[in-house]
């Protein structure tokens, strides 16, 4: 049985990739991979140009937030940082500077000397993403990494992703469920099935493959929609549905709670 | 987002290094290693007290509850280590937090040398706590220090070998309770020469199972040096088993447990 079929992908610094597919169709394998944590049975690959058989080398240019990732309850966030940015190679002060800078960039500042264990789950997902980028990665792969988190959790993630593209120049693999997060912050869509490439291409790109537009959507001030009505019936436009839009349930929730 | 103005440096300070000093920590602070000291304390305590007072007991040549003493703080020494090291990087594995280690560029075997020092510093931990009490039942006969010297080299032997078993186990095991239940049954095992009866233990049979089974050598070896009184390298012979334990142990941890996966028995 093959994991994941063939794949070639080239993608630019900056830019985020949501990767979509359904409950087994090799996103996580995928991940693991071409992160060096499992050997593919045959075949090769590269990653930001080096190859496969240098697998520490690709671990040196990549950040990886695996899924279900755990963390060490007895430590604090700077020091889990402070571990892993000197298991890449950095020294006591430097991997210092770095944790405190990271922990500052994903919000936990405040609670860096806090341990681990007091997080909460949002703040232990901001966490992982910090290590993930501990090494200052040219690719970020990220495996679910809003699981479980609630819409103002989500929220924060999904900023920091695009932050992460933006900002450090960084190419971003958005493993996720949430088509809704894929339209939102990514610039490409993969979708994969049983281990090969369902279609590749933009978010409207990869929507209009799936698609073709069916009918028009005309946003007007819920007051005057009796009047947009009348006025498109004059005019000979034929009315398939109207539906006054009212407030989201998350946008309530986040209004509420933030 | 600020991104890191430095270069990463190839590698600053070697990595099993790192990893030791991070196992030490989490280890020795974190509160596992005490309870551990704890539990030795109580239990050297209660022998010594049994050794010093009971009637049945001290019936016991001083040089032969020195002994007793000696050798049960170095099996239950070695036993920490083996609980210490079985539980390295399985547990790591059942806590989800293996991933994130073998994403570091750091070499397994590393992580596995690394761990494996953090282990052994459960023998030199309980080691202490039992000078005391080897002063204590040994004071005035002039063998407490020869006692303690010996008792630290045979110690130190069996505690790397089975440090080194518990990592190659650890590496291997499907989950951490297996680890555990694997690590506990081999001690058992090792253990059964040296509580054979004595009629048992003599004849080539006795004296080979004796030989070859590394914990009983070991401990067979204090018993000459502390009650027969021999010289250290009269008896040496003794050592070899341990020795070549300790060292094929290692070699064994190293190179399995260099190809450590994320779930055991998986294509690193």
């Amino acid at each position: 049985m093959t994991a994941v079929e063939p794949l070639d992908l080239e993608l630019e610094p900056g830019v985020v990739l949501g990767f979509l597919g359904p409950n087994g169709a090799g996103k996580t394998t995928l991940i693991r991979m071409v992160t060096t944590i499992l050997r593919p049975t045959s075949g090769s690959f590269e990653v930001a140009g080096i190859p496969d058989s240098r697998p520490e080398e690709i671990r040196r240019r990549v950040g990886v937030l695996p899924e279900s990732a755990g963390y060490p309850d007895g430590q604090t966030g700077e020091e889990f940082l402070r571990y892993h940015a000197r298991l890449y190679g950095q020294s006591r002060p430097s991997a210092r500077v770095s944790a405190r800078r990271l922990l500052e960039d994903v919000g936990l500042g405040e609670r860096s000397n806090s341990l681990v264990s007091a997080y909460s789950r949002g703040m232990r997902q901001r966490l992982g993403i910090a290590r993930a980028l501990v090494n200052d990665p040219q690719v970020v792969f990220l495996d679910e990494p809003t699981l479980g988190l609630d819409p103002a959790g989500q929220r924060q993630v999904l900023g920091l992703v695009g932050r992460i593209a933006r900002d450090r120049g960084a190419t971003v693999v958005l493993s996720t469920h949430l088509l809704a997060e894929v339209e939102e912050v990514c610039d490409r869509v993969l979708i994969i099935h049983r281990g090969r490439v369902v279609v590749y291409g933009t978010v409207a790109e990869v929507a209009s493959r799936a698609a073709a537009p069916r009918a028009a959507q005309v946003r007007v001030p819920a007051e005057l929609s009796d009047r947009a009505k009348e006025a498109l019936i004059e005019a000979g436009v034929p009315v398939l549905e109207l539906d006054v839009e009212r407030g989201r349930l998350s946008e309530a929730f986040l209004e509420m709670t933030s | 987002m600020a991104t890191l103005e430095h270069s990463v440096p190839r590698v600053a300070t070697p990595a099993w290094l790192v990893v030791a000093g991070q196992e030490l920590r989490d280890l020795w602070i974190a509160g596992r290693a005490l309870a551990m000291m704890l539990a030795f304390s109580a239990l050297v305590s209660v022998t010594t007290y049994l050794v010093a007072t009971n009637q049945a007991l001290n019936f016991l040549e001083q040089r032969e509850a020195v002994n007793l003493t000696l050798q049960i703080g170095v099996a239950v020494g070695a036993l920490i280590v083996l609980l210490g090291s079985a539980d390295a990087l399985s547990g790591e594995r059942e806590r989800g937090t293996l991933e994130s280690l073998l994403l570091t560029p750091a070499p397994r075997r590393d992580l596995v040398i690394g761990k494996g020092l953090a282990a052994l510093s459960l023998w030199l931990g309980a080691f202490l706590v039992l000078i005391p009490y080897v002063w204590f039942i040994g004071r005035g006969i002039g063998i407490v220090g020869v006692s303690l010297l010996s008792g630290l080299g045979v110690g130190t032997l069996l505690a790397v070998f089975l440090a080194g078993l518990g990592l190659l186990i650890s590496a291997l095991a499907g989950s951490n309770r297996m680890s555990l239940s694997i690590s506990l049954f081999v001690l058992l095992a090792l253990y059964a020469p040296n509580q054979m009866p004595t009629g048992a233990q003599q004849g080539w049979m006795g004296d080979l199972l004796l030989r070859i089974d590394p914990l009983s050598s070991g401990l067979h070896y204090l018993g000459k040096i502390v009650v027969d009184g021999h010289g250290a390298g009269q008896d040496a012979s003794w050592l070899l088993s341990p020795l070549v334990a300790a060292v094929l142990a290692c070699a064994a941890a190293l190179v399995l447990g260099g190809r450590v996966s994320l779930r055991a028995g998986e294509r690193p």
